[in-house]
């Protein structure tokens, strides 16, 4: 009886009157959409290439003094209107309003992400905050600093108010999704001993989750540490993007910027280079 | 002897028409172990929830220890958990804490909030903690983290954790349901160990017949939300099984003459 089902389990493999051809992706409607907005797509950006109005412009001509001021900007570098010193000092101002505001954003992030957790609060609650969080999220950082200028004026205490207001949006998402993951269970099994809210959070809920949150965290660092450079020139927050305006736009110095430029990236790399090692760290003990 | 637990005409409605639980009745003497079995579905983790109210039943009364544990206060709520403890079949442990962490715990419900924040513990506590751990054979994982554990030893450690609280009365959710057989015997002597040197009673959610008429005083059989049987292991008959397990008693290969032989 087995041996004869092993038989014919057998023979069908061997059966040469399968289909030729064996589709792996079937024709679905999502599919289908998903490939024609591909192709309209496509065939919009070669319209659009097309209808460009280039006026006078010769091409080639400009591609070519783009590539002169690029050749100025990075490969002869150097600082006229501010000493090293000076731009290093600078850095120090935007790394100094990255880190408060991601500081800031944090601490309310973590209380404001308990209560958006659905499973240490209520549907209702965590509806609330998640709804009024995921709206701050959808307007740019840049348009709350200047939202917050109206009221504090043009300067650095719009930038950490705007800047804070968006980092805290963007870590309670973070955060409480962190502790969603948080097995019902365990908090059934505290509560059963008798323990209160409070207790279940630092003794449960925060441990479980804060390689999570100490990644999130950094990840929103290096996200403030360029939206500060950008803040020190659009909203005169100070630091080396203000030096980085004043070159381009007053002193009109490419080589300036491009001195200038080096020098973000050189602290970027080493943001980077702090939040792998920081990641292998949290990977062996996490 | 008097009871420890009473459970009087107790029902569970979930929603509207969803009976879990129908007319409940039957109590436990103190330093009983008592085992529930049924088929899944039948409502035993609720049954069980409602005693320690995880889960409010809808009507009856619930008697732990001269108190009706269906209308107490907040606070004497907290009380009377502190004197339960429970484990689960998943351990239900904080995996990225230490064992002795995670034993420790049991103690939450009787610190002030601020210590149990920090978690800030006594000398005194700690050395409890050590000392239960190494009466469950833990002695050498004290440090380790839950996560690096076989699932008999984080079995140990919920035990642990519940026995901490020096509790009167332990709920047991299906503990072995997980574990291969080796570790479900190591855990289910533990248990009886419990309860037989420190008289502490044992209510216990099983899975399977042969253990639960094994180490069990008493059998509370569940089906569909109503207790089917109620009465001493020896006593019960192949038409009991059938009566409780319903059409799945096919399924089980059972026997009761092997099984009382044992
Ligand atoms: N929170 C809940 N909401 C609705 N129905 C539930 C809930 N918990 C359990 N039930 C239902 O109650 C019945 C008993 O469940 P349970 O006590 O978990 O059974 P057992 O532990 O015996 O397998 C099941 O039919 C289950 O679907
Ligand atoms: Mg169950």
């Amino acid at each position: 009886m087995e041996a004869n089902e092993q038989l014919t389990t057998a023979k069908q493999l061997l059966d040469p009157h399968l289909p030729k051809k064996i589709r792996i992706k079937t024709l679905t409607k999502s599919t289908v959409i998903s490939r024609s907005t591909l192709i309209i797509l496509a065939l919009l950006s070669v319209y659009a290439f097309f209808s460009f109005d280039y006026k006078q412009l010769d091409i080639g001509e400009v591609v070519l003094s783009t590539f002169a001021n690029l050749k100025a900007m990075f490969l002869e570098p150097h600082l006229k209107h501010f000493s090293f010193t000076h731009a290093l000092y600078q850095v120090f101002v935007t790394l100094g309003l990255a880190f408060l505001t991601t500081l800031f954003g944090a601490v309310i992030a973590v209380f404001l992400g308990l209560l958006a957790a659905e499973n240490l609060t209520n549907k209702r609650v965590s509806s609330v905050v998640k709804g009024s969080v995921a709206f701050i999220r959808a307007v740019p950082t840049v348009l709350w600093v200047l939202i917050f200028a109206v009221a504090a004026g043009l300067g650095s205490v719009a930038a950490v108010i705007g800047m804070t207001f968006h980092s805290v949006s963007y870590l309670v998402k973070a955060y409480s999704e962190s502790f969603e993951e948080l097995d019902k269970g365990v908090i059934e099994a505290l509560q059963a001993s008798g323990a209160n809210w409070w207790q279940i959070i630092f003794q449960a809920v925060i441990p479980s989750s804060l390689t999570y949150m100490i990644s999130w965290t950094f990840l929103r660092f290096e996200i403030n540490f360029a939206v500060a450079i950008a803040m020190g020139a659009a909203a005169g927050a100070g630091g080396i993007g203000f030096d980085m305006f004043m070159a381009s736009s007053f002193y009109l110095d490419i080589r300036e910027i491009g001195a200038i430029t080096y020098f973000i990236l050189a602290i970027a790399i080493l943001l980077e280079l702090v939040a792998i090692r920081l990641k292998k760290k949290l990977k062996v003990n996490g | 002897m008097t009871a420890l637990l009473e459970v009087n005409h107790v029902s569970k409605q979930f929603g509207s028409d969803m009976k879990a639980l129908s007319d409940v009745n039957f109590s436990v003497q103190e330093g009983e172990f008592v085992s529930i079995i049924g088929p899944s579905g039948a409502g035993k983790s609720t049954l069980l929830r409602c005693i320690n109210r995880m889960i409010g039943a809808s009507s009856g009364e619930i008697i732990f220890d001269n108190m009706n544990v269906m209308n107490l206060k907040k606070k004497d709520l907290k009380l009377i958990r502190t004197k339960i403890g429970m484990i689960f079949q998943h351990y239900n442990l904080v995996n990225r804490l230490s064992v002795i962490e995670n034993t420790l715990h049991g103690n939450l419900g009787k610190k002030s909030t601020l210590a149990g924040v920090l978690g800030l513990y006594s000398q005194e506590e700690k050395e409890q903690a050590v000392n239960i751990l190494h009466v469950l054979g833990l002695e050498e994982h004290i440090y380790k983290r839950a996560d690096q554990l076989s699932g008999g030893q984080k079995q140990r450690v919920g035990i642990a954790r519940a026995l901490i609280q020096n509790p009167r009365m332990l709920l047991c959710d299906e503990p072995i349901a997980s574990l291969d057989p080796n570790s479900a015997k190591i855990i289910m002597d533990h248990l009886r160990n419990i309860s037989r040197t420190m008289g502490i009673t044992v209510l216990i959610n099983l899975h399977q017949v042969d253990v639960a008429l094994k180490y069990s005083d008493k059998i509370i059989g569940i089906n569909h939300g109503q207790v089917v049987y109620n009465g001493s292991p020896k006593n019960i008959t192949k038409e009991d099984i059938q009566r409780i397990y319903g059409s799945e008693a096919e399924d089980l290969i059972f026997d009761v003459g092997g099984i009382h032989a044992s």
